[in-house]
């Protein structure tokens, strides 16, 4: 009962435990404020859905995610869109590198393994940042000291690159390398991971580009909307690895999950959250890492080789 | 040169009568389906195969025949990766590729295989797990590269290959699956479960006596997914291109909606 058979996947699974799925990830996405992609996928990957479908089918959920979340940035002007074309730039340059490179590693035969190091890799390092920095401000406001917040007036190298452009919406006069590179980067991401990418974009853009806080976020989920639609597509084409009726079920759990999830991260404080989120993102890149160092039951795996 | 031609043939012809006239038993059999409809609530589904024997003397008591149920289905590639520790990792480092494995293989029999047909009957007919025929192998390694491949990791391989099917369930013994009702009926059920892929799927009932095979009867099983789930994989493989900015642009509504809903 309650099993649907997912056409893409080519395996049944329970209907009650993907909508949950989604509605945890919801929850969570909703009360930090993130994609809450990079907790799908290896969701996902857990419960036995190939890796290649996690990511491709990811990637287009996200664009739904994205959407629903821009509306609200968009109505209060919070979104700069010279910035979002700039970064989509690098994006598009990124999530085609990105898909060709995951097909000449699936041909290789190590797609899973590139997709697990990457969660690993990054999640591991932010995971630890984020859990660092939230537990220090923690402490600091426990013993009474305020949190020390970034200098945004303080000039970077990034500030000295040629290609200058005025960015009116988030004050800056800035060259265009650093945001075409940021968004490259983080197109590859998009495409290899089935992340929206945010937890790299939005440090990036505060603490590199020094933009203000407020249009961060939306302008993040701009861009983003093109560049996992985009992913999206590649991936369709080159791998036939989307399954919209598996988005469709993660995404009806995500909705329900993240207006939820927002009302209980406002009574919770922004140090705690950051914590809480980095104790989240570290116990996902342990369980992964886990999986790549410990013996195998069985060293020897099938592919199903397609017919040409 | 004529002559030699005729007496060919009158051996040829004499060897059918003999072994007519020895065993003219023969099958009559069918599947309770002939299809296997792929639908969203699938979950796998149960083939009953039946059928009767027809002796030659009606008044012929034997009870020394037995019944092999042989479902096999779509061959193909397959590619067999061993893994390795490298920096620590555990890796995909060598592989093997089998040019023809049936994706799905059940056999159900009346006894264990080997107390009803010899070997040699096994190994032609192909009756039993280890006598599937893989066809040809190439080894690979780590970047791609053929290598040579020896008897001896091919057979290593080939047992992984097994190994992997049994656990994944798509390849199958039964060895009392068949039951027989009454004297010359006979009944099997085999499991069909969820993750057989589709295509086309061969029912082979073999009957045996005294250890070979003295009668065959094979038939078609087509598996297809059909419904939604036919529509979605069907337009995602054919038409890639717009099934991709379909995906978008329901992904656009589908986020749109919830942003409509929900608006605070």
């Amino acid at each position: 009962m309650f099993q649907i058979y997912l056409p893409i996947a080519e395996l049944p699974v329970n209907v009650f435990l993907i909508l949950g799925m989604g509605a945890a990830v919801g929850f969570l996405s909703g009360m930090f404020g993130v994609g809450g992609g990079f907790l799908m996928t290896p969701l996902l990957i857990f419960t036995g859905i190939p890796p290649v479908v996690a990511v491709a089918t990811q990637a287009n959920q996200t664009v739904a995610s994205s959407i629903s979340g821009v509306v609200a940035h968009w109505r209060r002007g919070a979104v700069d869109f010279k910035m979002g074309g700039v970064l989509l730039i690098g994006g598009i340059i990124g999530a085609f590198t990105g898909v060709y490179l995951f097909r000449y590693v699936r041909e290789l035969g190590q797609v899973d393994l590139m997709i697990s190091l990457s969660y690993v890799l990054f999640l591991g390092v932010i995971g630890s940042l984020m859990l660092n920095e939230g537990v220090r401000a923690v402490l600091a406001v426990r013993s009474g000291r305020s949190a020390k917040l970034a200098d945004r007036a303080h000039h970077s190298w990034v500030h000295g690159l040629p290609l200058r452009m005025r960015f009116h919406r988030s004050k800056l006069y800035i060259s265009a390398i650093p945001p075409v590179v940021i968004g490259l980067f983080v197109g590859i991401l998009v495409a290899i991971m089935g992340v929206s990418g945010g937890f790299i974009m939005v440090p990036a853009m505060i603490y590199l580009l020094r933009m203000p806080t407020n249009v961060v976020i939306g302008t993040s989920l701009f861009q983003i909307i093109f560049v996992t639609g985009l992913v999206t597509i590649l991936h369709s084409v080159e791998n036939q690895s989307v399954d919209v009726l598996l988005a469709f079920l993660l995404l009806l759990g995500g909705v329900v999950g993240a207006q939820f999830g927002a009302r209980a991260g406002q009574k919770l404080r922004g140090e705690q959250l950051r914590a809480l989120l980095g104790f989240i993102v570290l116990a996902v890149a342990l369980r992964l890492g886990f999986d790549l160092v410990v013996e195998p039951a069985d060293l020897y795996s099938l592919t199903t080789v397609a017919a040409p | 040169m004529n002559r030699a031609f005729y007496s060919v043939l009158i051996s040829f012809a004499l060897m059918f009568c003999d072994i007519g006239g020895a065993h003219a038993d023969q099958l009559v059999t069918d599947l309770s389906q002939h299809q296997i409809s792929i639908r969203s609530n699938f979950t796998g589904t149960d083939i009953l195969i039946f059928g009767a024997i027809e002796a030659e003397d009606p008044n012929d008591f034997a009870t020394d025949r037995d019944v092999i149920v042989v479902i096999s289905g779509p061959e193909g590639a397959v590619t067999v990766r061993r893994k390795d520790r490298i920096a620590g990792i555990w890796v995909n480092y060598d592989a093997v590729t089998f040019e023809r494995v049936p994706a799905f293989y059940a056999v159900a029999s009346t006894r264990p295989l080997a107390r009803i047909a010899s070997m040699d009957t096994r190994t032609i007919e192909g009756l039993g797990l280890e006598q599937i025929g893989y066809g040809g192998a190439t080894g690979s390694g780590p970047t791609g590269a053929v290598t040579e491949l020896t008897d001896q990791e091919r057979a290593t391989f080939s047992a992984a290959l097994l190994r992997n099917k049994e656990r994944a369930g798509l390849y199958r013994t039964e060895p009392s699956g068949v039951a027989f009702l009454g004297r010359s009926l006979f009944r099997a059920t085999i499991a069909i479960p969820a993750n057989v892929p589709n295509g086309l799927y061969t029912a082979k009932v073999y009957l045996i006596s005294d250890g070979a095979v003295i009668d065959a009867a094979s038939a078609p099983l087509y598996v297809v997914k059909s419904g939604i789930e036919r529509a979605i994989h069907g337009f995602a493989n054919e038409k890639p291109f717009l099934y991709g900015i379909f995906a978008v642009i329901f992904a656009t509504f589908a986020g749109w909606a919830a942003a409509l809903i929900f608006k605070d």
